[in-house]
């Protein structure tokens, strides 16, 4: 049988796309034309599993609830009708049976997500037979169930009611090639509700990102209720109702570890903290200095007094209360933009620099080794902005995990002073980019990081670009981020969806595609490739409550292909 | 003694003033004022039509529902003492200058471009005594309500101004200040498309530019031709019946706004070969590059009698679904290869013995005489003019789309002329490449910003004897890339850069416009449209922080 399903599977795919919608893309994937729809009362079973978790029955109950409320039909000219006579016919599925490989720990999904990189397990087998009444999915881990049933989720369209595939036999052997796949968050510049930070986790999920990274804070105001310092929220936050409390964050990080997705929070030190001169004007240089482009990289200008032994002290409580907060194992001190003349033109950050006799330099290595020590003792590996190591030369320890966000030249950089890293390059990744100058008064200044990061540009990436052999094992994913100057709950789905979907194929199915072709290469982002899966996907998200923006017209989408520019 | 006082004051304070777009004339003061909670709108004028009355109610509505807090540190809380012990505010009253007649706002919004009043009087007492808007039409008592509901904040459920006395002369500097909404690429929902007529009217503009067909999809159904919606739209709930069509057109003129219909003809016409492929020559044609701007590929058979007379008659049977003056055939980007390679087009033209352009200008005269026979004046995009040899009436509007540069060109062949260049007004660039196995950015890269459009000059390069020429402007939005997921937000607050443009004339102030244009956003956001922010609200609250130089 498996050299069969491997005929049909290279007929597929030489003669054009069929359908579904599983994105991203399995490492193996075998299909076969047959068709097979779910049995009106199809169910999940669970096996061998007595007392299975909480959050791994949740998931179930979701999917389950998924596979009868999508509505997907599938995006070919007459849409489903044209399937009606296979459906018809179809081989009745009536069960999925998901069970864990034998001896495997029995955890929640939330406790393996929050693993450390090396102890998590993501990989799953999925079949969908065509012969056969029950489908079976195996794991080594809850985790790995969940992204199967993920998967499971994509495989069916929407005819009339009925949820039918035509491509069955299907065979999925899938595990991620990076663990961390992430979306950096900057709820700051403008605050977003709870409940728009919980769709964005669905929303991920459904696309196997494993980490979101937090930005929580940074000079525009302080929506993160810190136990040590209530009062930087209280002054710091736009508004009373603009405030993660400390609730609100053990909700958000409990979403998501129950959807594996796993958060990392990052605090932006000791640049990007104007907001906590509201509350402690004592700690921050510059506040709000004039102009702005001498003392910052945007307004409002403020950094830490990185020379003064009380801001260290401030920084050691803050790092640590908010640590001890958080489950999972990594945590960032951010790091970016820092600028120098804040500092030299800041009287108390002088004076102490010369009573303790040392140097800017100094005093930001020694602000590093504090806060990173406090990750540290919290068991939480430290994420460090790509600056900090490159143009600062600042020492940090071993495990750090360094965020390269400049140009993804600076990869192959990190890689040589032999620190690990994830991908976050502006010049591929970041989604506010193109929207034009924020600034006042500036009528032709275009986006500092012009132009916008199309889909492609995003897919396009390659993890191991510039890297030799042996640096590959430095580089443990990467990630798409929003800047939120232009951004808000108003636009957070259209200028999210569907394009961070390009970056969670990416570091899922690493520097190639699964059949080793580039995705750059010919075709690889045409309507009947990559092209026709991300219509499939954003359709889903659309069915799915999640605003993700038309690609294109839909006569293009009915059409794969035909928008093309060689078509 | 009160109006250098008065002065000072506007120099100091105007940027307390959400007002958007900027009066022409507009005097405040400095004292609190507040909304009595038994305040009432008198409307003193005889028979006043119901869409008055809706309007009315609707500004009522908003007084009490847009809760918006001032954009300052702190929303207001500062104001809380002054408002405390304000004067408040019982009564505004609505009346018609004497001897105006009274029509209904629908009538006075679909009167002829150039002929509408929209010109207002406003003044608000500082002492409570009631309020005033005069006009010469209802138009203008709706645009006066519109500015009204913009003069109040919210603080601690109390509706205040800090600027009492207000008095403001108002009038539009060009009449035409317009969206155009392209519903062919991707399909909106008709509440989408009203939630856009409601924040429309709320920046005072005047003209729906519908541009609802194209090659890809014709979600229009036309008393008929009927099937080229039921076989060209993209799905059966895609389509804009004649009731839709009727409900779209009679909210946006209650709402002070013409609806002007487009069906672009003879190119962009792919998708009427779904139903009839005998009028579409190069229909899907491969590959698209060399016969079409974008694909699919298709053009009407402009050369064939029968294709004409088709055309003719679908004009004029979607010129009688809309009671606007001004109607668009479109015009744009004509392809000649389509026609060359197109056995029907070259038969057609050695029988009648006419070049390309001969077939064209036929096909034009026909397709007008058919839509003027409705009562119409034709609207066409620039190439008709530019690029073609074709006979036009005097009084044809030209859209000017391809740039600005070439609005000139336009009314040195003496024609009306509405501004929509993209390297201005196009709010759909920026996004990227939409076309497939494609890495390239948008066409029109860069994104227009608000800040760009808002330096719109539209009588550069045009001698005074020409400016009367210029009817006015509008913003674009062609949808490959957008739908209803993202139509507020690609829009708003942008469009509204034009607005006043074309309202408050040229050459407003960068520095002063944003933090009304914040005020507006926020607004905006209160009512329900998702207007983008469009700076960090720590710059929203601190207005001049921000800017490139501060």
């Amino acid at each position: 049988m498996p050299s069969r399903v491997l005929v049909f599977t290279w007929l597929v795919f030489l003669f054009g796309h069929y359908g579904w919608a599983i994105w991203p893309i399995p490492r193996s994937l075998l299909t076969g034309t047959s068709p097979v729809k779910l049995s009106p009362d199809f169910v999940i079973n669970l096996q061998g599993l007595s007392n299975p978790p909480a959050d791994l029955a949740s998931a179930i109950s979701r999917t389950q609830s998924r596979l009868h409320s999508d509505s997907l039909e599938r995006l070919v000219l007459g849409r489903g009708s044209g399937d009606a006579q296979a459906v018809e016919g179809a081989h009745l599925l009536s069960s999925l049976t998901a069970s864990l490989q034998h001896g495997s720990p029995v955890r929640s999904i939330a406790e393996e997500t929050t693993l450390a990189f090396d102890d998590k397990s993501e990989s799953y087998e999925l079949f969908i037979p065509d012969d056969r009444a029950v489908a079976t999915l195996v794991a080594n881990s809850t985790l790995g169930l969940l992204r199967g049933l993920t998967t499971f989720e994509q495989l069916w369209y929407d005819y009339k009611g009925t949820k039918y595939t035509l491509e069955a036999p299907i065979q999925i052997h899938d595990e991620p090639a990076f663990p961390h796949r992430g979306f950096s968050f900057d709820t700051s510049r403008n605050f977003f509700p709870v409940a728009d930070i919980h769709r964005t986790l669905d929303a991920m999920s459904w696309v196997k990102l494993s980490i979101l990274y937090w930005h929580i804070i940074d000079s525009q105001s302080f929506p993160l209720e810190v136990g040590a310092f209530p009062e930087l929220s209280q002054k710091g936050a736009y508004s009373p109702e603009e405030i993660y409390t400390r609730e609100d964050v053990n909700n958000i990080v409990a979403y998501a570890n129950e959807r594996g997705i796993d958060v990392i929070m990052e605090l932006d030190t000791p640049g990007h903290t104007t907001a906590i001169s509201a509350a402690h004007p004592e700690h921050i240089a510059c506040a709000a200095k004039s102009p702005w482009s001498k003392y910052a990289s945007e307004p409002p200008a403020g950094q830490l007094r990185i020379a003064s032994p009380s801001t260290l002290s401030f920084a050691r409580t803050l790092f640590s209360s908010v640590a001890s907060a958080l489950p999972g194992t990594m945590m960032s001190s951010g790091g970016d933009e820092v600028n120098l003349p804040c500092w030299e033109e800041d009287e108390e950050t002088m004076a102490d620099l010369v009573q303790r006799n040392i140097t800017i330099a100094d005093a930001l290595n020694e602000f590093v080794q504090t806060v990173q020590g406090v990750i540290k003792e919290h068991g939480k590996t430290p994420f460090i902005k790509s600056d900090m190591v490159l143009t600062h030369k600042v020492p940090v320890v071993n495990d750090t995990v360094v965020v390269v966000w400049q140009t993804s030249e600076d990869a192959a950089a990190v890689a040589n002073i032999s620190l690990r890293f994830i991908h976050q390059p502006s010049n591929y990744f970041y989604l506010d980019c193109g929207a034009g100058e924020w600034l006042g008064n500036d009528i032709l200044g275009n986006s500092w990081c012009d132009p916008f990061k199309t889909w492609q540009r995003a897919y396009s990436f390659d993890p191991y670009a510039n890297l030799t052999t042996d640096q590959y094992a430095l580089v443990l994913g990467g990630q798409m981020p929003l800047w939120s100057e232009q951004s808000s709950a108003e636009n957070l789905d259209p200028i999210v969806w569907p394009r961070l979907a390009a970056g969670a194929e990416v570091f899922w199915t690493g520097s190639t595609l699964p059949d080793g072709s580039p995705r750059l290469g010919m075709n690889a982002t045409s309507g009947t490739n990559a092209l026709a899966r991300l219509h499939e996907l954003r359709y889903r998200l659309v069915d799915r409550g999640v605003k993700a923006i038309a690609l294109q017209p839909k006569w293009c989408v009915l059409r794969p292909g035909e928008c093309d520019l060689d078509a | 003694m009160k109006l250098p006082c008065l002065l000072l004051v506007a120099a100091q304070f105007s940027r307390v003033f959400g007002l958007w777009p900027q009066p022409r004339s507009l005097q405040t003061g400095s004292s609190a004022l507040k909304l009595a909670p038994t305040f009432n709108i008198l409307v003193n004028v005889g028979h006043a039509p119901s869409d008055l009355e809706n309007a009315v109610s609707r500004t009522k509505t908003f007084l009490r529902s847009d809760n918006l807090g001032r954009l300052v540190v702190g929303r207001g809380a500062s104001d809380s003492a002054a408002v405390q012990h304000a004067k408040s505010l019982d009564t505004l009253e609505l009346s018609l200058a004497h001897g105006a007649a009274v029509k209904s706002i629908t009538d006075e919004a679909r009167l002829p471009i150039g002929t509408r009043s929209e010109e207002y009087t406003l003044h608000v007492p500082a002492d409570g005594s009631s309020a005033t808007i005069t006009a010469n039409s209802t138009l203008g008592l709706l645009r006066g309500l519109t500015t009204f509901e913009q003069l109040w904040y919210e603080y601690g459920g109390q509706v205040y101004t800090v600027e009492a006395p207000i008095s403001i002369t108002d009038s539009p500097a060009y009449p035409y200040r317009g969206f155009m909404l392209d519903t062919s690429r991707n399909f909106f929902p008709v509440s989408d498309i009203k939630r856009t007529l409601n924040a429309m009217s709320w920046v005072k503009m005047s003209e729906f530019h519908w541009h609802v067909s194209d090659s890809q999809s014709f979600p229009l159904e036309v008393p008929g031709y009927t099937d080229l919606a039921s076989k060209g739209a993209y799905a059966p709930s895609m389509i804009y019946s004649p009731s839709d069509v009727q409900d779209i057109v009679a909210y946006a003129g209650a709402r002070g706004i013409d609806v002007m219909i487009e069906i672009d003809t003879p190119g962009h016409t792919a998708i009427i070969s779904a139903a009839h492929p005998e009028h579409v020559a190069c229909a899907e044609a491969s590959p698209w590059t060399t016969f079409a701007n974008e694909p699919p590929a298709g053009q009407l058979r402009l050369a064939s009698a029968a294709t004409t007379n088709f055309t003719a008659g679908l004009l004029a049977s979607v010129a009688r679904m809309f009671p606007s003056a001004i109607m668009s055939t479109g015009g744009d980007e004509l392809n000649t290869e389509c026609y060359v390679q197109d056995p029907e087009t070259q038969a057609d033209l050695k029988a009648t013995g006419r070049s390309l352009e001969q077939a064209l200008d036929v096909f034009t005269q026909k397709t007008h005489a058919a839509i003027r026979a409705e009562g119409k004046t034709p609207a066409v995009w620039e190439e008709m003019v530019l690029d073609h040899n074709v006979t036009l009436g005097n009084d044809t509007i030209v859209l000017v789309w391809i740039s600005s540069a070439n609005a000139a060109a336009v009314a040195a062949k003496n024609f009306r002329l509405v501004h929509g260049p993209s390297d201005y007004f196009y709010l759909d660039c920026g996004a990227g490449e939409w076309i497939g196995d494609d890495v390239a950015n948008s066409w029109c890269d860069p994104f227009k910003t608000w800040q760009k459009s808002y330096t719109f000059d539209p009588l550069a390069n045009i001698s005074e004897s020409q400016a009367h020429l210029v009817l006015g402007g509008e913003q674009l939005l062609w949808t490959e890339q957008s739908g209803p997921e993202n139509l507020d937000s690609i829009v708003w607050p942008r469009a509204a850069s034009s607005a006043e443009v074309f309202w408050s004339g040229p050459g407003g102030n960068l520095s002063t416009a944003l933090p009304r244009l914040h005020d507006l956003a926020f607004r905006m956001r209160q009512r329900g449209v998702k207007a983008i922010q469009l700076q960090p609200m720590w710059c929203a609250l601190r207005p001049g922080k921000c800017n490139l130089d501060s």
